[in-house]
Formats: structure tokens, C-alpha cells, sequence
């Protein structure tokens, strides 16, 4: 039996059911699966009925320059031990994406994050909330166009030094 | 599970008093202070640094993660072309005691030490210019007068290494990417290129090493910028290389194989590793490039119409011409020989740098509308005075062209260096002897010695020959490079060092016999000037059949009229005198290379020309 | 019977606090009602810091992302790095690099019986295992030169070979440790009053702790047998005979079992190490930091660190620096929605020793 077999028999799997989707597996036990996003939750229901029982995470990248945001769900295969990486790519300006609490409780968290960091809108999630930035009035952090050292020289350059406060 | 498992399903109440027993042993813990822990051998603490071996190159404040290390000009130190007088000062308000810096520093000046202990009110005393016992007396004390108590950044103790730099895991690669040449056996059968030059591959390779701290361009005559072109070789764009290089440079081929690459004997990796191969890397742009003109795409300024003479198309003369035609002078270039770059095109066997290379950089000048005039002897052809008086300014780049002989008896029967070379180079060529011997230990002499090798294979194939060189100094004061005393050895060339010739005899039909020689006691005087001695009583006798003095060259001034060399100033050591702008004591006469300064170096030349194309320019502009 | 709901905060400020965390409590009577987490006390952005540094200058960073088991992030990091651009570690550097992992994982274990008995009131055995761990911490420190950021494992293998007399040192404190154990045991593990405590408290069954993302013991008790160590063997694991201690019940006793148990584990594993241990280089260099560019591509790599499945998610466009950089630690899912899940209901009393008995790192958990 080849190495291979179960990503490849996944791979034709997911093709035959699924349209505008890209599939490849880049080394063993790994799983890549490309779609469009209203085609993520059905891929993740097919995934999770496939033996991909836990979301290990949800990444964001800002492709600032395409204007795209892409989401990258991990799910993660305890029986085959495949690690797959469900992608998409939803629009920067209007950051909206169905929440995957449906079929993946965990994924609460792992939005809330997003919706922090990066300002990704999850219809469905109950508790958008922030999990760090209380009180924070600045685009979300995360984003490419967030400058972290104009934002210390601003925030911080302005508290006196130790020797200045006792200086008067 | 392992089968010695004390773990029991359910507990019970009476299992913890068995610690009871513990109840009267002695304590694990250390009791501070009658009991003290010495830091680990690898302790990444306070830094220590070697102020002797730093360098300055600020390596480790770029990799600093944190920017905790600041260099701070310290004035005590002397600046020198490599050797910044910046020292790294340390901010432990923000080192996070990784030892980037450690593993980064080329020379291994840097240390990290096992103290650790610093406690003051003042957030300014966690600053710190590193130094180690060596330079800081008063902070660092031995062993027996540390005290704990005392223990901060300004009571450390000595001999207290921790992390130190380890060149197997260096961040830098110690190790040069090897230049591929011809093999000894095979090179010296004929007169081929000795570097075969790097591949693609191998110059991005070589290149990725280089740290950037620019120590290089200070220690380059011309200031070269050498980072940045690297820099734009390894990110595969050898255009924008060579644009660089263009930019302070204008004979990046001929360069790029004979630079004597004073660069290279600072970079701050060859402190400890091989230093980056600068000079190949500018080869490997020179030659990747094939057509200048349309890849450069560097036009001449707009025209100013004022003329300039250049006399000698050497790298002094290039270089002017050059930079003079972009700022849109007219430039016209006189020359003896047949073709441009002067000593570059006589001197330099054809296995180190071959003519094409040399017409590749002059053919490129010329296209941008700068006038050759070749087979053209000022005095002769031309006079000097004409010049001065139909152009706008005159500039001297003769070079030194007349071989000196060494006038022992018979001297007359050698042949001089030059002669040599040229008449091998770009003439008829030499009809060799079967055994030769070479005077002097420079490169010139290696360069004589190694074609004479090569002839010899060529004119006797198969034959035993022998070239053998005689040069007053010893080993380790012999002025050619190591590289051509190396490369000579592994051809052939046998070495008499340390003997000086004292008569060339001859026999009856006046030919060669061979050369009589006299130890040498010492070749300079105490201080440090040029005056031979000899133990008179050792001789030697060398057999050989033909002698070539190779012991420097003069430069000739025959072409200038006298009552106007009378004027013509030169320093001390016969050099000819100028001023900050290039220009010699005769107004509008300029001077630029071996004529001038000591380097007697092609990049030193260029350097001068760049000077002097400023000073013209500004003399031209002004009226 | 009063029926007031309270509000009741939880930390940051609480001695049975894993550190910069907070839980706020909605209690009846000593009954826990609803559960909120807040890990917004340490946010320091270290994922994005990381896309302002070349290569090799987030390698002194992402240690200090779990201050208790900091080497998992250096290898992670490594294998990321390593991945991205092909670079083939040397085999000693293995051996040596799971050396660490598993000090680590000893460290980590060892501090946190002290966490977690002092949750529950006994202090007796944090001070020993909190002694014991201070032993790992003087080897980590003579192998790396730091004691709790180790700065070790860098992409292309490790900084330094073992030093001399290593394998001696450690193999002596490995069997002190493999003394102490059972006293451990006398002392808290087969201790009635902590069996009585921790038995049955915050029970979780196997299908919850898959849906809501737990990995490391708190799945493992659940009777999973996952580790990444044997489901996807790095380093040195594929190598080495070990097991995976699993449990069935599902509450604080198992998770807290699991962790004894896996400290003998760790401790064969190290043995094994030095005995099979390769000679040769262990590192293979990089390119100079200051042009070293990561071919473009992405990776997801993973390992188990002390709590859990660590993952990590890098993306490089072919730049000195990485375009993104996500850490999926164990940390997260438990610290939020499994705590949140298993303190409904619970007496106020336990809400300590349940946390303690997730495991969680509220470093871990900031992104």
C-alpha cells in the first residue's frame, strides 16, 4: 500500500463532491483543500464526517495588497493523523464570513480572535467580544496596514523617562 | 506502565505522613549566602569585549533583536580604514541575554560573561560600553576581591567567560565559496586564464555571506560601495551590481581581476574565516554583464565644451575620462601603445588578466564618446606644451613605464621587466632561456617568473627548464602577495630569498653564465627605510642561461619640457606633488597614480582620478 | 437557602491563579452559575512583533511565549523555519533536541504539581517538586546557559553540542528525580484527601473534549490516545520506545495522574536518548541573518509540548522576515471554553484546582 493512498483517496473525494475547489496534499499527513467561501461549511461537515473530528485553529493572513483577507481552518484527524488546512479568501473591505459554530463548537474562540485581530465579521457568532484589547480604538491590530512601532513611538514616547520625572 | 508504579487506585489517609522521615535531613536548598551557585560555564550574562580585537563593524547591533546595543564613537581610539572607533554599548534595560550579538561577531571580540548581578535606583546605570579586563582595570577585580555584595555592572570579576563565539556556529559562514581555476599542472603549459570565475550559483553564494558593516568601503581607496553591490549580486541582479560599481569605478573588468583588494584584508569575517572574494564578485558582475552600453545605459552629461587631455590610458587615465565625459567635458586620451589601459595592458600576464578584458572597459569608455588616441608619444608625436595650449586642462597619468635595472656588472646583458612582459603581452614575444633567473620579489617578478615558466613549456616542450628568482628579501618580508609567492611555488618557481646579486657572469662569446650572489644581513634600516646589507663573505653562484631584472620601475618625464620640469614640485619621496583638488604646482596640469601616490595600485589610481575629474571639473566650471 | 447571584471575580490578583488571568464567576450560594475567562491581562502581540524581525531574531522571542515549557516554542519554530526552507537538521541534533523537549516537558510537569497542590492546599509537595525542578533547570542551564529562557534550539539544529560531563549529570539527576517519585506518591498522589478532592470533579467525556478543541492530558483522560509524538514523530521520537499514558475518566484526578505518569515516561525517554545519541555535527548552518530569505511558501508544523498539541502556522513570501506567523497552543481551547464549560457547576472551592487541572498557561494563550 502506498504511502499516499489515504490523502490521494481524500483528494478525489473531495473533488468528485465539491466545484471550484483545489485539492493537493504538499507531504504526508497533510491535506490542502482550496475553496470558495460559500463553499467552506459544507467542506468542513464533509471533512468531519471523514474522521477529521477536532478544529485545531482557525488562521488569518491580510494580503493587504490583493485586498483579501484568507481564513485557513485546521482540522485535525486523530485516526489517520492527517492535519488538513481548509483555505479561503473573503474581501478585505467588507470582512464577512459565516460563523462556524455549527459545526465546530470551538470555533467560538478561535473567531473572536479574528474579529479582534484582524476585524473579520463572523455572522452566527454569539460572543464577538474582545479577548485582550478592552477599550481599543485603533484598527485591528493584526492588519498589515497596523504599524506596531508608529504606535509605541506614539503611545509610549510620550511618558517621561524615570530621571525626567524626578528632574521635575 | 512500568512495573514499579507506586501509584495506588484509591490513596489513603496515612500516606503523607510518611514525609515525616525528612523531618530531620538536611535541606536541598542552598543557603545564600554562606552557600553560593556558580553560573554555568555557558552563562549568557553581562557582556565583556576585547576593545584590541573589535573592530567596530556594528554587527551586533544590527542583529540585536531588541536594539539594546548602541555603537558609540569612543575617541580614545584611533579610526583607521577597518577599524572603526565605535564600540557597542549596551542597554540592559532591554538585552534579553539571547547572544545574537555573540554568535554574529565576526572577530569574537564579544563575550558574554557569568555575572549577572546589577542593582541601582538610576535607570541610566544599566547602560554599559562593554570592555573586558584587559581595558577596564578598575571595574573588573580578581576572584579574591570580588565580593557578591558589591556585584554589579561596576564590580565584575576577571577571567569570568561564559558564552563565547564559536566559529562551527557562527552566524556568518567563515569559509569562502573556493574560486574554481586551472589547475598548476595544466596552467602553466600555456598562457590561459588562470580564474575560470564563478558560476551564478556560486557568486549568490559567496555573496550571501557578506554582513554588510561596510568596513570594506572605508578601506577602499575609491570608497567602492561594496555593500550594496554585493548585496544586489545576491539578490541575482548583476546590473544593478555593476551600475553600483560604475558609479566609483569605471574598470570593473580589469578590477575585478587585479585589484591588489585592500577590502578584503579588512572584512571583518576574514578577521577569523576567509574574508568575502570582493574582487571575484566584481569579476563575476563585470562579466555576467556582456553589453554595457545597452544594460548601464549611462549617457554623458550635457556639453560644456571645454577640452581636457589625458595622457596615459592606464586606470588613472580611464577613470578621468571617464568621470569628466559624464560630467560633459571633452575628453581626448593620448596613449603610446596601441590599445588603452597602460600598465594594465603590458604589465599583468595574460593568465591573470587577458586583453579582452582590459579592451572590454576601454570600449565602453570610449563608447560614451571619450577620444582614444593610441600609438601617440607625447614629445615625440605630440608636445606637451601644444596640449596645454589647445586644451582647458592636461592630466597626467603616465605611470611609471622605465624598468629600473639593478647596475651590477654585466647588468647590461639582463633584460628588463617590462621589456619582457610587454614584448610578451602585446609584442613579438621572448625567445626564453632554458634557464632563467628572475631578480626581485615582487609581484612583477612573480608575474615575470610565471610567464617565463610558461614560455618555457611552450618554447621546450618536454625538456628540462628551470626559472629560478633571487630577491633580497627573505619569506616574510617578500613584497608580492602570499597568493602569487603560492601559485608561483606550485608551477614551478624555485625562490633564492634573502640573496642579492652582486655580478651576472658571462663567458667568453659574452653569453649568460649565471649570477653571482651575496647573502643578505637585513634589507631595511631601523627605521624601516630601504638600505641593504650584506654578509660579504657568503656567496652563491645560480647557473642560468638568461637574467631578467624585475626591482621596480621609474616613471619618465622626457616628454616635459625642462625649463617647465624645473616648476613641476614633487615631495620627498619622488612623488609628484599635488594639491586637494589633484592639481600639480603647474596650473591646469593635473596628476593622478603611481606618479603620484605610494599604493602604486590600480584602485589607488582610480581614487586619484576621482579627484582630479572633481578638480578639473571645478577649474572648467568656474571659468 | 439564599438565592442571590454574586459576581465574583477570579484572579488576576488570587493565589490560586495561574498568573495573568482572570475568571469571572457567577455564583448561587458556593455554586458556580456561569463562567466568563479573560486572558487580556498579558497581551504583548509577539505574532505580529515577529513579522518586524528577520529569521533568526524571533528565536530569542518565541520562547517567552510560555515562560513554564519555553522550549517547545524554540523547536516549533525551528521545524517551521526548517520546513520553509529545506534545511536537513543533523541526527545528533535530534537526539539532543528531544533531550530538551523532554527536560522541559519534566520542568514543566514538576512546577506544575506545585501549581495545582497548592490549589488544593498542600504545600508540601510543591516545595519538593518545585525543588526537584530547580535540578532540571541547573541542567538546562549548563546545556544552554540560561535557566528558564533557554535561547537553544535554532533553525538548522542547536546553538552548542552537550558539554562535557552532561550525560553523567543528568543521568544522576534523572535517577534523584526517579527517587523522589514515590515519595511524591506517598506524599500526594496516593494522598486520600487529594483523591477525594480531585476524583469526579469537572468531568468531561471524550466527544466533548474532541468538539471543543482539548488536546494533551485533558483529552488523553478522556480515553484519547493522541499524541503528536506518535502521530506524527519529530525529532528523535520516531526513534524511541515510549507509551502514552491514557485514562478513561475523564475528570481533575485523571489529568492530574496523567501528568505523574508521563514524567516516568519522560524520564526513559531521555535514558534512551544518550544511549542510542549519534556522534557528529548538530547544526547545520544557515545563511547569514542579514540576507537569509525563507523561500515563499507555508507550513503547518506540530508537536506536543507539555499541555497539548502546539501548532504553528507560518506563511513566508520569500522575505527576510515572516509575512505571518499563528500559534495554535493547547493553551487556548482549554483556558477558554473548556474551563468556561467545566466551572458550570462547580463549588467555588474547586474552581482553583479544575483550572490548575486543565493545564492552562495564560501566556499561552495571548496571541
Amino acid at each position: 500500500m502506498k504511502i499516499m493512498d489515504r490523502e490521494e483517496n481524500l483528494r478525489e473525494e473531495i473533488l468528485s463532491v465539491f466545484k471550484n475547489t483545489e485539492v493537493s496534499s504538499p507531504k504526508r499527513k497533510r491535506l490542502t483543500v482550496i475553496t470558495e467561501k460559500a463553499l467552506i461549511s459544507e467542506v468542513m461537515k464533509f471533512l468531519k464526517d471523514r474522521g477529521f473530528k477536532q478544529l485545531c485553529a482557525i488562521s488569518c493572513i491580510d494580503w493587504i495588497e490583493e485586498k483579501e483577507f484568507e481564513l485557513i481552518y485546521h482540522l485535525s484527524s486523530f485516526e489517520s493523523g492527517i492535519h488538513a488546512m481548509v483555505k479561503t479568501k473573503i474581501d478585505r473591505e467588507n470582512p464577512v464570513m459565516k460563523s462556524m459554530i455549527p459545526v465546530f463548537t470551538n470555533a467560538q474562540t478561535y473567531e473572536r480572535e479574528i474579529w479582534e485581530m484582524f476585524g473579520v465579521q463572523f455572522e452566527g457568532n454569539p460572543r464577538l467580544i474582545p479577548l485582550f484589547l478592552d477599550r481599543w480604538r485603533d484598527i485591528p491590530p493584526f492588519r498589515k496596514d497596523f504599524d506596531i512601532r508608529e504606535y509605541v513611538k506614539r503611545t509610549f514616547d510620550v511618558i517621561p523617562s524615570l530621571e525626567e520625572k524626578q528632574n521635575g | 506502565m512500568s512495573g514499579k508504579s507506586t501509584i495506588k487506585k484509591n490513596g489513603s489517609i496515612f500516606s503523607p505522613f510518611k514525609a515525616l522521615k525528612f523531618l530531620f535531613k538536611k535541606p536541598h536548598t542552598l543557603r545564600f549566602p554562606f552557600e553560593q551557585k556558580e553560573a554555568s560555564p555557558r552563562w549568557r550574562g553581562f557582556h565583556l569585549n576585547d576593545w584590541d580585537k573589535c573592530t567596530g563593524c556594528g554587527n551586533c547591533a544590527d542583529i540585536c533583536p531588541n536594539k539594546a546595543i548602541t555603537m558609540v564613537k569612543v575617541p580614545e581610539i584611533e579610526a583607521k580604514p577597518g577599524r572603526k572607533n565605535e564600540r557597542p554599548q549596551i542597554d540592559y534595560g532591554r538585552c534579553c541575554y539571547c547572544g545574537l550579538c555573540v554568535d554574529i561577531c565576526p572577530t569574537g571580540s564579544l563575550r558574554l560573561a557569568r555575572d549577572y548581578i546589577h542593582i541601582d535606583h538610576g535607570t541610566k546605570s544599566f547602560t554599559l560600553l562593554a570592555k573586558d579586563e584587559k581595558t577596564d582595570k578598575e571595574h573588573f577585580v580578581s576572584k579574591e576581591n570580588y565580593s557578591l555584595f558589591n556585584a554589579s555592572l561596576a564590580h565584575r570579576m576577571s577571567n569570568n567567560e561564559g558564552f563565547v563565539s564559536d566559529l562551527e556556529y557562527s552566524l556568518f559562514e567563515p569559509e569562502r565559496v573556493p574560486m574554481p581555476q586551472v589547475p598548476a599542472e595544466e596552467r602553466k603549459l600555456s598562457f590561459i586564464e588562470q580564474v575560470i570565475g564563478y558560476s551564478r550559483e556560486e557568486a549568490k553564494k559567496e555573496a550571501s555571506r557578506c554582513l554588510e558593516c561596510g568596513l570594506c568601503e572605508e578601506a577602499c581607496p575609491a570608497h567602492l560601495k561594496i555593500s550594496d553591490y554585493i548585496r544586489a549580486i545576491y539578490e541575482d541582479k548583476p546590473v544593478d551590481a555593476l551600475k553600483k560599481i560604475y558609479e566609483d569605478n569605471p574598470i570593473p573588468s580589469i578590477c575585478g581581476r587585479i585589484c591588489m583588494k585592500p577590502c578584503e584584508d579588512v572584512c571583518s569575517i576574514g578577521v577569523r574565516g576567509e574574508p568575502l572574494a570582493i574582487r571575484w564578485l566584481k569579476r563575476y558582475a563585470a562579466d555576467v554583464v556582456e553589453d554595457y552600453v545597452s544594460a548601464l545605459n549611462i549617457k554623458p552629461g550635457k556639453p560644456t565644451g571645454k577640452r581636457v587631455a589625458v595622457i596615459g590610458a592606464g586606470p588613472a587615465g580611464l577613470s578621468v575620462a571617464y568621470f569628466l565625459r559624464l560630467k560633459g567635458h571633452d575628453v581626448t586620451v593620448f596613449d603610446s601603445l596601441p590599445g588603452g589601459g597602460g600598465m594594465m595592458r603590458i604589465g599583468p600576464p595574460p593568465y591573470r588578466l587577458p586583453v579582452e578584458s582590459i579592451d572590454k572597459d576601454v570600449n565602453y569608455i570610449a563608447s560614451l564618446g571619450v577620444e582614444f588616441r593610441f600609438n601617440t608619444t607625447i614629445g615625440k608625436d605630440v608636445l606637451f606644451e601644444d596640449l596645454l595650449r589647445d586644451y582647458d586642462a592636461v592630466f597626467l597619468g603616465i605611470g611609471t613605464t622605465v624598468s629600473r635595472s639593478t647596475r651590477v656588472k654585466n647588468a647590461d646583458k639582463a633584460m628588463l621587466a617590462l621589456d619582457f612582459l610587454k614584448n610578451n603581452k602585446i609584442g613579438k614575444g621572448v625567445k626564453i632561456g632554458r634557464e632563467v633567473i628572475v631578480i626581485g620579489g615582487g609581484n612583477v617578478a612573480m608575474d615575470v617568473a610565471r610567464e617565463s615558466i610558461r614560455l618555457q613549456h611552450i618554447q621546450y616542450p618536454g625538456e628540462k627548464t628551470v626559472t629560478k628568482t633571487v630577491s633580497l628579501e627573505d619569506w616574510d618580508e617578500m613584497p608580492a602577495t602570499k597568493e602569487e609567492i603560492e601559485e608561483a611555488k606550485e608551477e614551478g618557481v624555485v625562490f633564492n630569498p634573502a640573496w642579492g646579486p652582486k655580478e651576472i657572469r658571462i663567458d667568453e662569446e659574452g653569453n649568460i653564465k649565471g649570477l653571482q650572489c651575496v647573502k643578505v644581513k637585513s634589507v631595511f634600516d631601523e627605521q624601516g627605510r630601504f638600505h641593504p646589507t650584506f654578509y660579504e663573505d657568503k656567496e652563491m653562484f645560480l647557473e642560468g642561461d638568461m637574467v631578467i631584472e624585475a626591482i621596480g620601475q621609474a616613471p619618465d618625464f622626457s616628454f616635459i619640457p625642462d625649463e617647465m620640469m624645473k616648476k613641476l614640485e614633487f615631495t620627498p619621496r619622488r612623488k609628484v606633488k599635488v594639491d586637494e583638488n589633484g592639481q600639480t604646482s603647474i596650473p591646469k596640469v593635473f596628476a593622478g597614480g603611481d606618479i603620484v601616490n605610494l599604493n602604486l595600485n590600480a584602485i589607488t589610481a582610480i581614487a586619484d582620478a576621482k579627484v582630479a575629474a572633481e578638480g578639473i571639473d571645478k577649474l572648467l566650471s568656474s571659468k | 437557602m439564599d438565592e442571590r447571584e454574586l459576581e465574583l471575580f477570579f484572579g488576576p490578583q488570587h493565589m490560586g491563579m495561574v498568573g495573568n488571568f482572570s475568571i469571572t464567576l457567577k455564583v448561587r450560594g458556593d455554586r458556580v452559575v456561569e463562567a466568563r475567562a479573560n486572558p487580556g491581562y498579558l497581551h504583548r502581540g509577539f505574532a505580529k512583533m515577529m513579522e518586524y524581525r528577520v529569521w533568526i531574531q524571533n528565536f530569542p522571542l518565541v520562547c517567552r511565549i510560555n515562560v513554564m515549557d519555553p522550549d517547545p516554542y524554540e523547536l516549533i519554530y525551528a521545524m517551521g523555519v526548517e520546513e520553509l526552507a529545506g534545511i536537513e537538521v543533523p541526527e545528533r541534533a535530534k537526539y539532543i533536541r528531544t533531550i530538551v523537549m523532554e527536560l522541559s516537558r519534566l520542568a514543566s510537569h514538576l512546577a506544575w504539581i506545585w501549581a495545582y497542590g497548592n490549589a488544593l492546599g498542600f504545600d508540601t509537595i510543591g516545595q519538593w517538586s518545585m525543588g526537584d525542578r530547580d535540578y532540571i533547570i541547573d541542567l538546562l542551564e549548563f546545556l544552554t546557559g540560561g535557566r528558564i529562557y533557554h535561547i537553544y534550539i535554532w533553525p538548522g539544529g542547536v546553538r552548542r553540542d552537550l558539554p562535557d560531563g552532561f550525560e553523567e549529570k543528568t543521568l544522576k539527576i534523572l535517577d534523584t528525580l526517579e527517587g523522589h517519585l514515590p515519595e511524591y506518591d506517598d506524599v500526594f498522589f496516593n494522598n486520600r484527601l487529594f483523591v477525594t478532592r480531585a476524583r469526579g470533579v469537572a468531568k468531561i467525556t471524550k466527544e466533548e473534549a474532541i468538539e471543543l478543541g482539548a488536546t494533551g492530558q485533558v483529552l488523553r483522560a478522556t480515553g484519547v490516545k493522541m499524541d503528536i509524538r506518535k502521530l506524527e514523530p519529530y525529532a528523535a521520537y520516531p526513534y524511541l520506545d515510549f507509551e502514552i499514558p491514557v485514562r478513561e475518566d475523564g475528570d481533575s484526578y485523571s489529568r492530574m495522574m496523567l501528568i505523574r505518569e508521563e514524567m516516568d515516561q519522560s524520564i526513559s525517554i531521555i535514558r534512551q536518548c544518550f544511549k542510542k545519541m549519534p556522534k557528529g555535527p548538530v547544526y547545520h548552518r544557515v545563511p547569514n541573518p542579514f540576507k537569509w530569505k525563507v523561500p515563499k511558501g507555508e507550513t503547518y508544523v506540530r508537536m506536543e509540548s507539555a499541555r497539548g498539541e502546539l501548532g504553528l502556522y507560518m506563511v513566508s513570501t520569500g522575505e527576510d522576515k515572516p509575512y505571518r506567523v499563528h500559534f495554535r497552543p493547547p493553551s487556548l481551547p482549554h483556558g477558554i471554553l473548556i474551563l468556561e464549560k467545566l466551572l458550570k457547576g462547580a463549588s467555588i472551592a474547586d474552581v482553583g484546582h479544575i483550572m490548575m487541572s486543565l493545564y492552562i498557561a495564560a501566556p499561552e494563550v495571548d496571541r
